[in-house]
């Protein structure tokens, strides 16, 4: 199995820190709103493509950058890192929060982006099936949303936590508040997303206690060429959980370089 | 001179809803979502009326001044709007202070608060002083999500720099910062006390508000603590006042201490332990979640917070704990006087805030509680002040 090396930006003054792993054409992976499972579950991924994974700014061990609080600051956060890395085009993938960054990125600069994956994202403001408000939720109860399988936790998860790893977490949800406090959804998203012009796969757990998948017909209505699949039994952490849900983004983005 | 020459007291008074229903083990908190269906206006009305005869009882006992605060969506205190509070006092007293301590300026626009004070210090004859806080941790999430917790220190600054803008530069001025843009600021009516009341920023001890406070030239006051951490608190308050250029006086810094006096330190315990363990566990049950919304402190200071969990959490704390680390102080006449004068002493403060009413304590031992405090206490605490002295000195010569 490929492992991930790590290269680090200094971007407006910001460390970022980036994890690469493998090589061929580059498949960005924007992570959500927590990094306690790192992302080996995505190496698979690596024996096909470039696969690139960066932390956002205050998450994980890139910086703190306090002025990145809106979603448009994080579109030209990543305009930047894209630069640096050189990726004129990319496959682009974001789950959750970073689902909603990759749409948003997508739909700005649809000429760098090949083919997208959104894995249960975030932003989308569905009335009758509500995003649970993760910030509301005690830490110590957020575990049975995130996930159908406890056991993804084992080894990331020190028991008890120990203060060093709640104040990580602390940090975390700072970085998210930052973007997420005011209200956990982003009411112009919908208009949008007509832009998302590119193919796209909207891929759902359908044991998703965060964001529910009745959601992903929402977006897929929305987004002209998109197809939608959902795992059975799977929860949000999707990628931890099941290793057909990297499956199936990899052979979503595969697809695009065979024809 | 001493410290004791201008020695005051002030009388505070949470303003709990006393009502614990039969099954209030189901809940973890009595902050910010402990159901409102809970609430009774008629018990909250009887409640108002007693808390108006404690303060108003404080007058008549010789305090110096009496204090309010303000909480959100809390049984631990019935004073959402303090400056409805403070005015409604302001009209029934003639002599004391007012100290509101406050508004968590944050919640409100800082043209508005710079209004309602102004008004509470001209209609009161010059009787109000302020103290600021951040607010809680509780009361980002009792409010619209709009207040960010993770821009509130920044926003605080800014918030009170407006208010001293206002209150002492002549206007219209301009005001264009992060948060505020002022085309006409230029508050009406203005403060009678002048430049501006005596102000306090209210803090816990962190850095940052004892930054704040000595950016702005400010009197520090500090919440329930241990009271290791207020004398703390005060001498790295006073060391950054002289790095940057000015000396803290006595009356800078207020102590917040809770106490009960009884003719003994036996009965002083008893009477009052079950009420002041009652304030800990119920009125002032409040989870970890509520207490640090994301933001509202660095990483480093929540790992300190983390780390000194147990220390912190009252709820948890037995009252062996609470009393060795003098978050309260219960006993005789004596016992009250000594310890207090000697944390007068170190910290070089002169400014006392009582809290002489616990939890769900009945009426009449606060009452009595009051009285002692008035009477045993204060005189014992006041005769060392220089002119005390130098009597005692010339008693010991006849």
């Amino acid at each position: 199995m490929a492992s991930y090396r790590e290269e680090r930006f200094d971007l407006r003054g910001i460390e970022t820190v980036v994890q690469i792993a493998g090589e061929g054409e580059p498949l960005v992976f924007l992570h959500g709103a927590g990094t306690v499972t790192g992302f080996d579950a995505l190496l698979p991924l690596a024996e096909r493509f470039k696969l690139i994974v960066p932390f956002h700014p205050g998450f994980g061990p890139s910086a703190d950058d306090t002025t990145v609080d809106d979603i448009h600051d994080y579109r030209r956060h990543y305009l930047d890192l894209f630069d640096e890395l050189g990726l004129a085009e990319m496959a682009l993938a974001g789950h959750s929060m970073g689902g909603w960054l990759a749409a948003n990125f997508a739909a700005d600069h649809t000429e760098r982006v090949t083919r997208l994956v959104l894995a249960a994202p975030f932003g989308m403001r569905v009335e009758e099936h509500p995003t649970t408000d993760f910030l509301a939720i005690p830490g110590d109860q957020l575990p049975p949303y995130l996930t159908a399988d406890m056991s993804i936790f084992e080894g990331h998860v020190p028991m008890p936590p120990t203060p060093e790893f709640l104040a990580d977490r602390y940090r975390e949800s700072t970085s998210a508040a930052r973007l997420m406090w005011t209200r956990p959804y982003d009411l112009k998203l919908h208009r949008w997303l007509h832009r998302l012009r590119m193919p796209t796969l909207i891929l759902w757990g359908d044991a998703d206690r965060l964001i529910p998948v009745e959601q992903a017909a929402v977006w897929s209505d929305l987004i002209p060429d998109a197809e939608v699949r959902t795992l059975p039994g799977v929860g949000h952490l999707m990628f931890d959980e099941s290793r057909e849900a990297v499956d199936a983004l990899g052979s979503f983005v595969g697809e695009g370089l065979t024809v | 001179m001493n410290v004791f020459d201008d020695i005051q007291f002030y009388l505070f008074n949470h303003h709990h809803y006393i009502d614990e229903p039969a099954d209030a083990d189901r809940y973890d908190s009595t902050w910010v979502d402990y159901p409102n269906g809970k609430f009774d206006a008629e018990v909250a009305h009887e409640l108002y009326q007693r808390w108006t005869r404690e303060m108003l009882l404080a007058e008549e006992l010789g305090f110096d001044a009496i204090a309010v605060n303000e909480h959100h969506q809390t049984i631990y205190s019935m004073q959402p709007a303090t400056s409805v509070r403070a005015a409604y006092l302001a009209a029934l007293t003639k002599r004391v202070k007012i100290l509101v301590a406050g508004v968590p300026i944050n919640l409100s626009w800082p043209s508005r608060v710079a209004e309602e004070y102004a008004m509470l210090d001209v209609m009161s004859n010059g009787r109000m002083e302020y103290g600021f806080p951040l607010g809680t941790g509780m009361e980002y999430w009792s409010n619209a999500g709009q207040l960010n917790p993770t821009t509130a220190r920044a926003r605080f600054r800014e918030n009170l720099s407006i208010i001293l803008k206002t209150w002492t530069e002549d206007g219209p001025v301009r005001h264009d910062g992060e948060f505020y843009n002022y085309r006409f600021l230029n508050v009406w009516p203005r403060p009678m006390q002048k430049p501006y009341p005596k102000i306090y920023i209210v803090g816990s001890g962190s850095q940052e508000t004892v930054d704040v406070a000595t950016d702005f030239r400010a009197g520090y006051s500090i919440v329930f603590t241990p009271i290791e951490q207020q004398l703390k608190a005060m001498a790295n308050y006073r060391e950054a006042a002289e790095s940057k250029g000015w000396t803290v006086q006595p009356d800078d810094t207020i102590f917040t201490v809770i106490a009960y006096v009884a003719d003994t330190d036996e009965e002083a315990v008893r009477e009052a332990r079950p009420h002041i363990e009652k304030f800990f566990s119920w009125f002032h049950r409040v989870p970890p979640q509520f207490l640090s919304p994301p933001g509202y402190v660095s990483r480093s200071e929540y790992l300190r917070r983390a780390q000194s969990a147990a220390l912190a959490d009252g709820t948890r704390a037995t009252w062996d704990d609470m009393v060795s680390i003098g978050r309260i102080i219960c006993g005789s006449p004596d016992t009250v006087a000594d310890t207090l004068s000697h944390w007068a002493q170190e910290a070089q403060c002169s400014r006392m805030l009582m809290v002489l009413q616990h939890g769900d304590m009945p009426e009449w031992k606060a009452v009595k509680n009051m009285h002692m405090f008035a009477k045993e206490v204060i005189p014992r605490v006041r005769a060392r002040s220089s002119s005390g002295e130098a009597a005692k000195v010339l008693a010991g010569v006849k």
